[in-house]
């Protein structure tokens, strides 16, 4: 995956609902439909990384199934954060996709 | 920059809380996946190691998210200081002498530095002392001499450069009524002058305007440490009245930190006025000097220009004799530690060849661990090390033992300046200030981060080209015994070897000069001659006559006692230089021009004088009884005087001398006798043109009694005391001492210099000699192959001396040709500080020369010896 990506993913994932790390990896790959299947070597050092610039914050909470995990969920900054990376990534995937379809 | 603080927080604080957390955590997350294995149907055990399985390498997660909360560089950082402590342990020997080599060269540095920033750099302890100025008057002939008072009072009103001004001269009075009789120090000062140093009264207060002006009783500030000692620290000081020289001054107030008068100490300050004579005539010297603050933004010439102005204005509206007089300005600063400046700045530079030194020889010996580490780092980097972090471990190891060696330098330094300050001449203005504060600590600690980064970077740039493969395959030695390295470690010995032949020219040059002022003939015999030196209160002697009186019932006591061979008495003895000089002329010979008229030294003598001291008469006879205040005016002259006007000294005798030159009224006197040179200034300095009045013409108050006795100066010194108390007790005695000492007391300041000098060449030859011995050494070590195959083809001991000797030749021929050509450009900085040799004396060059020849074979002995007994069968086996 490309640098960064996966943070910007993780925050996409908790902009729904909070979630626990099992539960974004989860959903990562459902919604690509299996394309990415997260590691979990890069998903912990990832979410690490969000919690350090306070993009994201995380609680302890019992699952629905009685099972205690920790749920991360967006901040303030973490929202304005996925918007900025959001319309960034809009941009670039539409640059791309120019220049590639040019090519006939 | 906030993730960088979350970090560090971590990294020391919440990291195993983070720990515990991740953990549960990650244990959190096997459950979900265990928990959909079982609904799927599997049995718990299968389900455990499949939700494994899939979630990975618990270990390496936890490895990968704990590195997103680490300091990776603080970390390895740490690990080099690990590493480089262990390197400093695992071989103690060298890094004992890396640590010694540089405790000497920092510590020396520091020392000597911290002199130089107490002395020459640290502000003045007054407000603005910066700009503060030290003002007098020059003529033709002399510069900064005393200002006349009118002079003063039109600088002081008419000026526009100046924040303030106050004039000060010091005094000897005596003080009476308070057990006994005590010689002490007056600072004689106008009112501003507490203003512009910045001084506040502890109790009472200190002089006003008021004070300026004659009252009665006369009012008197003292010092601190004066109330403190002589006056029992009396709360109730303020208002008491104190007897100086008979009359009594009120105490009006106690200083709270005396302001220091600038070059001798002082126990009160009384108010400074002029004479009435000063009051009235524009060109009568006191010997007033004048204290000025420049204002902000005003510069030394500026106020030089303006001051010069209201003196041409006054010569135009007073015309006088002293009409060509200009001001005489310099900063306070400059003007307290000239001639200092020299002295220190070859003692610094004498420091700074032997930190070169220290470093040369780090480097080199850092160079040489490096050859024999250079297997260590080529596997090293083998297995993955980067370039980058072997060259920053090898840095930080080597700024480790630098900052060892630093800190145990400064412990050095602590020691030294100590001794330092005990021994350095007394003259020198604020030196027993001198400590390690935070400016000397600051540059010790910069000294020591250039000297870490000089001597790590050297073997890693001198090893830049080595390729590591290459290295792998070679044998055990390795990088450094290339061409490169070897040139470098010769280089390095050429260099110490040059500075060593440096600092022993300038140490033997200044040793030589040493000890030839101090042989030096003073012109009479100081052997078995006491010297008491008396300043006579002046409330109970007033008059001449009684002045006179009391020197000679005194001398006629003290011959009579037993032991004593003859006595004397002079108003400036040798050695205590300048008491006095004026113009004049000699009426006999052309009138010089106004800018042209010589000056003398003046002093006093009594008959028995030159008979006491033997000093030696050239011509005519020396004063005599006869000489009385009422007779014709006599005056003796020195044999310097007599050779600037006469090729023949006893063409002098029955001409005549014009005291005060030409063009000023003055006395005539006439020479009846010529007396040889004595040192006026010093044992070392160049003889000056003097004239002595007989005491019963110039009655002076203050005299050294010369007393010339037989055994034991102790019981001599005592037999005077009880003389002087049985002829008058409150005459205080200013010091009585053997004249040899007094003497010697000269030379304290050129003795401070060589001594120091020669400690510090001392320790330049014993480091060169280790740098030039270490790269010998080496030399043998990684040739012993070599060395071994020639024993084994026939080739003798001398064959193999010859051959390390030729290295060890060429080395040294370099470092003293270097050397030498060093020593002569040395020569000319120091050629103010030479006595009786020229600055580049062959003989010392010769000596340094061949001391340093000698220091090369010594340590050339050793690894000679080892080549020679290099045994061919054992080496060659090794290989």
């Amino acid at each position: 995956m490309l640098q960064g990506t996966l943070e910007v993913l993780i925050l996409r994932c908790l902009k729904l609902q909070a979630n626990h790390a099992y539960g974004i990896s989860l959903f990562l790959q459902q919604q690509s439909d299996s394309e990415f299947v997260v590691d979990n070597g890069s998903l912990y050092p990832a979410i690490q990384r969000l919690l350090q610039r306070k993009w994201i914050q995380g609680q302890w909470k019992t699952s629905p199934n009685g099972r205690r995990a920790r749920y991360y969920s967006l901040t303030a900054a973490g929202r304005k954060e996925l918007l900025r990376a959001t319309s960034k990534w809009q941009r670039f995937a539409t640059a791309m996709a120019k220049i590639l379809a040019s090519e006939g | 920059m906030r993730a960088l603080w979350s970090k560090i927080r971590n990294a020391f604080g919440k990291r195993s809380t983070i720990a515990l957390e991740l953990d549960e955590e990650m244990d959190a997350h096997l459950q979900f996946l265990m928990d959909e294995n079982l609904e799927r149907g599997m049995r718990p055990d299968e389900a455990r190691t499949a939700a494994r399985r899939e979630f990975g390498n618990v270990r390496s997660v936890r490895e990968k998210t704990y590195r997103t909360w680490q300091f990776p560089r603080l970390e390895s950082f740490l690990q080099d200081l690990r590493y480089g402590l262990r390197g400093i342990f695992r071989t103690p020997v060298f890094s004992l002498v890396v640590i010694l080599t540089l405790a000497i060269g920092i510590g020396a540095n520091t020392a000597i530095f911290s002199t130089v920033y107490a002395v020459l750099l640290k502000p003045l302890p007054y407000p603005a002392g910066e700009r503060l100025v030290w003002l007098g008057e020059s003529s033709a002939k002399a510069t900064g001499i005393s200002v006349t008072w009118i002079n003063f009072e039109h600088w002081q009103s008419d000026s526009r450069s100046f924040d303030g001004m106050a004039g000060f001269q010091n005094a000897d009075l005596t003080l009476t009524g308070r057990g006994q009789a005590l010689l002490t120090h007056a600072g004689l000062v106008t009112n501003r002058f507490f203003q512009l140093t910045g001084s506040r009264a502890a109790l009472g207060r200190l002089f006003t305007a008021a004070d300026d002006k004659a009252e009665k009783p006369e009012t008197v500030v003292v010092t601190e440490s004066f109330w403190a000692k002589t006056l029992g620290a009396d709360p109730q000081i303020v208002g008491k009245t104190l007897t100086l020289n008979g009359s009594a001054y009120e105490v009006v107030g106690v200083l709270a930190r005396d302001p220091g008068f600038f070059l001798r100490p002082v126990d009160y300050y009384l108010p400074l006025r002029p004479s009435a004579a000063q009051a009235a005539k524009r060109d009568a010297h006191g010997s007033m000097r004048v204290l000025g603050l420049l204002k902000p933004g005003v510069t030394l010439a500026e106020a030089r220009t303006d001051l010069n102005t209201i003196l041409e204005r006054l010569a135009k509206a007073d015309p006088g004799p002293e009409d060509g007089h200009r001001v005489y300005a310099a900063f306070l600063t400059d003007e307290r530690t000239e001639g200092l400046g020299r002295v220190f700045v070859i003692l610094m530079s004498a420091v700074a060849l032997v930190l070169l030194l220290a470093c040369a020889n780090i480097a080199s010996l850092l160079l040489i661990r490096m050859t024999t580490r250079a297997r260590e780092m080529a596997i090293r980097t083998a297995i993955g090390a980067g370039r980058s972090r072997i060259a920053r471990q090898l840095v930080t190891e080597t700024l480790l033992i630098t900052a060892i060696g630093g800190a145990a330098g400064v412990l050095l330094a602590h020691f030294c300046l100590r001794l330092l300050v005990q021994f350095a001449p007394r003259d020198i203005p604020r030196l027993a200030e001198a400590t390690l504060n935070v400016p000397v600590l600051l540059f010790a600690a910069a000294v020591t981060i250039a000297v870490g980064l000089f001597c790590a970077l050297a073997p890693i740039f001198s090893s830049g080209g080595v390729n590591l493969s290459i290295l792998l395959k070679e044998s055990t030695k390795g990088a450094g015994s290339n061409r490169v390295g070897h040139a470098i470690r010769g280089g390095l010995v050429v260099a110490e070897i040059a500075m060593a032949v440096v600092l022993l020219f300038v140490s033997g040059i200044l040793m030589r000069s040493l000890y030839l002022a101090e042989a030096a003939s003073p012109g009479f015999d100081s052997s078995d001659l006491l010297a008491l030196e008396l300043q006579l209160p002046s409330g109970k002697y007033k008059a001449d006559a009684a002045i006179l009186d009391f020197y000679n019932r005194l001398e006629d006591s003290l011959r009579a006692q037993p032991g004593v061979e003859s006595v004397g008495a002079v108003n400036c003895p040798p050695g205590a230089g300048d008491c006095g000089d004026w113009w004049y002329s000699v009426a006999e010979k052309p009138t010089p021009a106004r800018d042209d008229v010589p000056l003398t030294l003046l002093n006093v003598a009594d008959p028995q004088y030159f008979n006491a001291m033997k000093i030696r008469l050239v011509a005519g006879r020396g004063p005599s009884s006869e000489d009385r205040a009422d007779g014709p005016a006599v005056v003796i002259i020195n044999e310097e005087l007599a050779h600037a006007w006469w090729k023949d000294a006893r063409s002098a005798i029955g001409q005549h001398i014009k005291l005060g030159g030409p063009y000023m009224k003055g006395p005539v006197l006439e020479i009846v006798g010529v007396a040889g040179n004595v040192p006026q200034m010093g044992l070392d300095s160049a003889p000056y043109p003097e004239i002595y009045f007989p005491s019963a013409q110039r009655v002076s108050s203050g005299m050294v009694v010369a007393i010339r006795t037989h055994g034991d100066p102790e019981q001599a010194a005592a037999m005077v005391r009880r003389t002087l108390a049985l002829i008058d007790q409150d005459v205080p005695i200013q010091s009585l001492k053997p004249f040899d000492e007094r003497l010697g007391a000269t030379l304290k300041q050129r003795r401070f210099i060589a001594v120091l000098l020669a400690i510090f060449a001392g320790i330049a030859v014993l480091l060169a000699a280790i740098g030039c011995y270490g790269v010998l050494n080496y030399w043998v070590s990684s040739r012993r192959q070599d060395i071994a195959i020639r024993i084994a083809m026939g080739a003798g001991s001398v064959a193999i001396v010859r051959r390390i000797g030729r290295q060890a030749a060429m080395l040294a021929a370099a470092g003293l040709a270097m050397g030498l050509v060093g020593s002569w450009l040395a020569s000319r900085w120091i050629a103010s500080m030479v006595f009786g040799i020229t600055a580049h004396d062959p003989a010392v060059l010769g000596f340094a020369a061949a001391g340093a020849l000698m220091m090369v074979m010594a340590a050339a002995a050793f690894p000679l010896w080892r080549a020679v007994r290099v045994s061919p069968i054992e080496t060659l086996r090794e290989a």
